[in-house]
């Protein structure tokens, strides 16, 4: 099939493939059937670890049996949230004390998931571990290499990968609807000092590992990871260089992590990702914008909107959509299920996820674990964004363009 | 030194002034309380689609959901308030709420009625999870959220030694820690005009309902948006009701209740100091009811105070 040709079928196409791409969010909106009852355990039981709780007892069929946090007023607050776990300080005891533990969670400091994610591997457990993977490449590494030598499930916590309004989007922006990608952008903007006040003094270091230099990853690394794991999916490949810049704009407290940055990551064939994130300021808040010659796709997270070009071809599906406006730009609303909303008339209705993304990225690994289900986000594609965002942080504080040598994506 | 942070949630505004002598620390732990108040917001909104509410009222009626520990609590206040009020404070009025057109269109109040009942409610403390005895019920936690959210955020200031702070939530309720220094506790007015009653206020709450909040006009009336769940219209006995309680959870179901109860005593009954105008006449200390009546300082009492002090 020659150019022209390919184009003008997917133009032929590309209406039935947005109607079919909706399809697929029907069988992932059905709640899991866990025959259970399944042994879970937490370690780490600060902000997110508590979502992780809380997305969990939304679940039939498992039990929290155990939480772990060494910070003992965390680990009050956890359990709080899980009637009848037992409390552990270290993950140690928590695998030698907790009977038939199924899977663990892991959602402690970044700099801390190596030791853990291998014991609870090596223990023979599924682990659910969040990310970024770990704060440097090593660490990722191993724990890609304690993975691969288990038969245990073992997912990164990289939500968008579950995100239903993500799989959506990604259909678009792999089909034609989009075209040829012009551009990317994405931000992080929140306003906040990223401390975590300690109820005692002695805590204050270990709460605010995210502003000590030696362990931290800073913005890059900490919410960029996320994001460009999310582009890389979306397009398919992973950038070649990064360049980056940071100043502190804001919280000028003696902290050496940089409030605010900026990079500019390189695709092949000249694409490009600029980037930023800030905790000096909270407009529009997270996205990630894809700019095609048809049409761009903006993600927020919880909501997405495609923004067609005037010469963009009009599609079948499209008398069904919810459209926003967006100062002089209308966005169509991205809806999970929206045919069979549609054909209920109750397509308004189907405007925001009844779950946080979040709870998708827990029922994959719940899937994954109970009815071997491929994993959505394998430690090696952890291990991939860990490295890029690693890699980002260090062209921020260096200043220096970084090349992102595919070799790191390997553990051997 | 004193700090202020706020931030926008439950569709309003909430602002934290918090007094010591660290900044780092007051702003750090600042903002530690508005991260509970926006997963507070997370939990309870009835307008997210991904909130536990959203979840509760999709799934109760068919299956035990199960809670944490502090919204289980919340629930359990919310029953007992109810049972102590008389059924005049209910947090099943969401159909009521929908039939009325504070959600959008109308729809049929009749029916709406009927579908109200904290009894369909059930709580099992053992499970910690809760459960609707009818398919037909549906939890707004508009009455009783704000208070809530600054329970818990007031609760995170307090593990981490602050002990002078004020928290409000769309300036309706409040909670007071300790007193600016030199004073007994913090000062609020109570109500919108200048001549209304002043709380004063150290380690509780105070929830201020009134008609002439959030309104809607609806067949050429305007309503106000707190519902009498008893017979399904608009609570239009009282002007205002404002309730001092140990907590600002409390204190927003009581003041909610009283406010369609037109009266103050039942708060006072179960030892709370409240107050209930009707609008006719300017508030006065004979409409104030509770064990602490004098929490409440009204003008004619102040203007006759300085009067004596100028004599």
């Amino acid at each position: 099939m020659n150019p022209t040709d390919r184009r003008t079928f997917l133009q032929h196409t590309a209406g039935t493939m947005a109607a079919i791409s909706l399809l697929p969010a029907l069988e992932s909106m059905a709640a899991i059937q866990l025959e259970g009852p399944l042994r879970i355990a937490v370690v780490g039981t600060g902000r997110q670890g508590r979502a992780i709780l809380a997305e969990l007892q939304k679940f039939n069929g498992l039990e929290i049996v155990a939480l772990c946090d060494s910070d003992e007023s965390r680990l009050r607050s956890g359990l709080r949230r899980a009637q009848g776990a037992e409390g552990f300080a270290t993950h140690a005891e928590l695998l030698e004390k907790a009977p038939d533990l199924a899977a663990v969670f892991v959602a402690t400091p970044t700099h801390l998931h190596r030791r853990i994610a291998e014991d609870c591997l090596a223990a023979g457990k599924h682990v659910y571990c969040e990310a970024p993977l770990a704060a440097s490449v090593d660490d990722c590494q191993a724990i890609v290499r304690a993975a691969r030598d288990t038969d245990t499930v073992f997912q990164t916590g990289l939500q968008s990968r579950s995100n239903p309004i993500y799989q959506l989007a990604r259909t678009f922006v792999r089909t034609d609807a989009v075209r040829d990608l012009v551009s990317l952008r994405a931000q992080y903007h929140r306003k906040t000092t990223w401390r975590t006040p300690a109820p005692d003094p002695s805590q204050e270091q270990a709460r605010n590992w995210r502003l000590n230099p030696d362990v931290s990853i800073g913005l890059a690394g900490e919410f960029g990871t996320h994001q460009f794991d999310a582009v890389n999916w979306f397009v398919n490949d992973y950038p070649v260089e990064v360049r980056g810049a940071g100043s502190i704009r804001l919280h000028n407290d003696g902290r050496k992590i940089a409030d605010t940055v900026q990079c500019t990551l390189s695709y092949n064939k000249g694409l490009q990702l600029q980037y930023e994130a800030t905790i000096a300021n909270s407009f529009q808040g997270r996205f990630e914008l894809f700019c095609g010659s048809m049409a761009a796709v903006k993600l927020s997270w919880t909501a997405g909107w495609m923004f067609k070009e005037a010469d963009a071809p009009t599609q079948g599906w499209e008398v069904y959509a919810m459209r926003e406006r967006f100062h002089s730009d209308d966005g169509i609303t991205l809806i999970a299920d929206a045919t069979q909303l549609a054909a209920q008339g109750k397509l308004k209705e189907g405007i925001g996820l009844p779950n946080p993304p979040l709870y998708y990225a827990i029922e994959d690994f719940l899937r994954s674990v109970t009815q071997g289900k491929p994993v959505v986000c394998t430690a090696e594609e952890g291990l991939r964004a860990a490295v890029i965002g690693i890699l980002a942080n260090q062209a921020v504080i260096t200043g220096d363009t970084i090349t992102i040598d595919r070799s790191l994506f390997k553990a051997e | 030194m004193i700090v202020r942070l706020a931030t926008h949630a439950m569709r309003t505004r909430f602002e934290l002034v918090l007094a010591g002598e660290d900044e780092v620390h007051l702003r750090a732990v600042g903002e530690a309380a508005i991260d509970e108040i926006q997963e507070c917001d997370r939990r309870l909104s009835l307008f997210r689609t991904d909130s536990l509410l959203s979840h509760i009222n999709a799934h109760a009626a068919s299956e035990w959901v199960r809670l944490d520990e502090d919204t289980f609590e919340l629930f359990s206040t919310c029953q007992r308030v109810h049972a102590e009020s008389g059924s005049a404070f209910d947090v099943t009025v969401a159909p009521l709420m929908q039939a009325w057109g504070f959600h959008g269109e109308r729809g049929d109040t009749t029916a709406a009625r009927e579908a109200v009942g904290m009894e369909a409610v059930l709580l099992d403390n053992d499970r910690c999870a809760i459960r609707f005895a009818r398919d037909d019920i549906r939890i707004d936690m508009g009455a009783v959220g704000k208070g809530h959210a600054l329970d818990l955020a007031g609760t995170v200031l307090r593990d981490h030694t602050v002990t002078c702070a004020l928290l409000h939530g769309g300036t309706s309720t409040i909670l007071a820690i300790g007193a600016p220094p030199g004073e007994s506790g913090w000062r609020a007015s109570v109500g919108r005009d200048d001549g209304g009653p002043v709380a004063v206020l150290r380690d509780e709450a105070l929830s201020v309902s009134g008609s002439h909040g959030r309104v809607i006009e609806t067949d050429g009336k305007r309503i106000g948006h707190v519902l009498d769940p008893r017979n399904g219209e608009p609570a239009d006995g009282a002007a205002l009701a404002a309730v001092i309680a140990p907590s600002a959870g409390l204190a927003d179901a009581w003041s909610t209740a009283l406010l369609v109860l037109a009266d103050a005593q039942p708060a006072a009954h179960v030892g709370l100091t409240a107050i209930v105008t009707s609008g006719s006449r300017p508030p006065d200390s004979r409409l104030a009811a509770g064990p602490r009546r004098d929490q409440f300082e009204f003008q004619t009492t102040l203007a006759a105070t300085r009067n004596k002090e100028t004599a």
